[in-house]
């Protein structure tokens, strides 16, 4: 139960299991804050990231009779979180390329002098692009893990981290100096 | 000099005993500019770590007991409504069986006519509240804790049913037909509960 523990873990998965009301919302109460950071830092808009909060708390009280306890729960609930919030980037039909990015946002917003902070900057990066970063380098995905939650390919998964990194690094004013 | 790029610097960090590629390893060992990018890179992924958890405004939790105890509804009136068919056509065989074997007494043909009739007002009030379709309705928490109080008193009759239909006994008919006018009772104060929205009812 790792970085999340829950008070009586096994006390309340049994609940959970068992279609106890009490044991589905202390896991919603346990989760809740992580659950919903993952949601908004790869959705776009906090109404997204509530609505995929709710519909991963349903999905984990639905399904948390799969869930096989040797394994991490927080990891379980995250990776429901991270694949719903996804759907639902798939489903707002996200731009799904940077050159498409370029074109809708304009070269305009690339102001190589403008110096922001890293919340606003990571807000800034495409949908997809700051999905990518946040589940490889904040929670740890690989590659081929989110390859296989996005549908896509790791060269893909790869390059569009690249792609993010270069952009927070111009947008934080990190550029180097040759 | 040519340096690394964003993707060589990235391989670098991917986990492993020797991560990226031999020549960008031996490239980072000489190179302070790129050693420099590197660190910067490590700091960004430390500082995007460190990035303050963002809370919800608002508690979903209400939402989602709703929607479990909504689909938890729905799953009980699906097995109710199995129950109530697969009752009726065993009380269909038990006055088939009476009419065929003769009249043995008005008690057992009046008891089975009656435990008819219960079953179909039963039907019918269970088809009034599919017509409401309480699933599709916002309930306010009293309103669902009353009719979900409703529902698990049925839920204990329909067992008691159940047992009655695979255990024989003399009185079984007198108990049926207690049972589903208990039953009618209840399924008549789960429809005023969703109609009046539970403030006439009583419990």
């Amino acid at each position: 139960m790792d970085s999340f523990p829950v008070a009586n873990a096994r006390s309340v998965v049994a609940q959970a299991k068992a279609g106890d009301p009490a044991g589905f919302e202390a896991l919603y109460r346990a989760f809740e804050s992580p659950v919903y950071n993952l949601c908004r830092r790869i959705c776009r808009t906090t109404e997204d990231a509530e609505d995929v909060l709710q519909e991963t708390f349903l999905e984990v009280c639905r399904s948390i009779g799969q869930y096989r306890e040797d394994g991490s729960l927080w990891g379980w609930i995250r990776t429901i979180a991270a694949s719903k919030a996804l759907m639902r980037l798939r489903r707002n039909k996200y731009r799904d390329t940077d050159e498409l990015y370029d074109e809708v946002v304009g070269k305009a917003r690339e102001d190589h002098h403008l110096r922001m902070d890293l919340e606003a900057a990571l807000e800034r990066l495409p949908e997809v692009s700051r999905a990518v970063v946040w589940l490889h380098d904040v929670e740890g995905y690989t590659h081929e893990e989110i390859a296989g939650m996005m549908g896509k390919t790791t060269s893909f998964s790869k390059s569009q981290l690249a792609r993010a990194h270069g952009r927070l690094r111009r947008w934080l004013g990190e550029e180097r100096v040759a | 000099m040519t340096h690394l790029t964003v993707e060589q610097l990235l391989a670098l960090r991917e986990p492993g005993v020797e991560p990226g590629d031999r020549a960008a390893r031996e490239h980072l060992d000489v190179c302070d500019i790129c050693r420099d990018e590197f660190d910067r890179l490590h700091q960004r992924v430390a500082r995007l770590r460190a990035l303050p958890t963002l809370q919800p405004a608002r508690d979903r939790w209400p939402a989602v007991q709703a929607r479990l105890v909504a689909e938890r509804r729905a799953l009980k009136l699906q097995r109710v409504r199995r129950i109530a068919f697969a009752s009726l056509a065993a009380a269909a065989s038990v006055a088939l069986a009476v009419s065929v074997g003769g009249v043995r007494g008005t008690g057992p043909a009046a008891a089975t006519t009656e435990i008819s009739r219960a079953m179909e007002r039963s039907r019918a009030l269970e088809e009034a509240i599919d017509f409401y379709n309480p699933e599709a309705r916002v309930l306010d928490g009293r309103t669902a804790r009353v009719a979900q109080e409703i529902e698990d008193r049925i839920a204990v009759l329909d067992h008691e049913l159940e047992l009655l239909d695979v255990t024989p006994d003399a009185s079984r008919e007198a108990r049926q037909l207690q049972l589903w006018r208990e039953r009618v009772g209840l399924l008549d104060a789960l429809v005023g509960v969703h109609v009046t929205r539970a403030s006439n009812v009583g419990l």
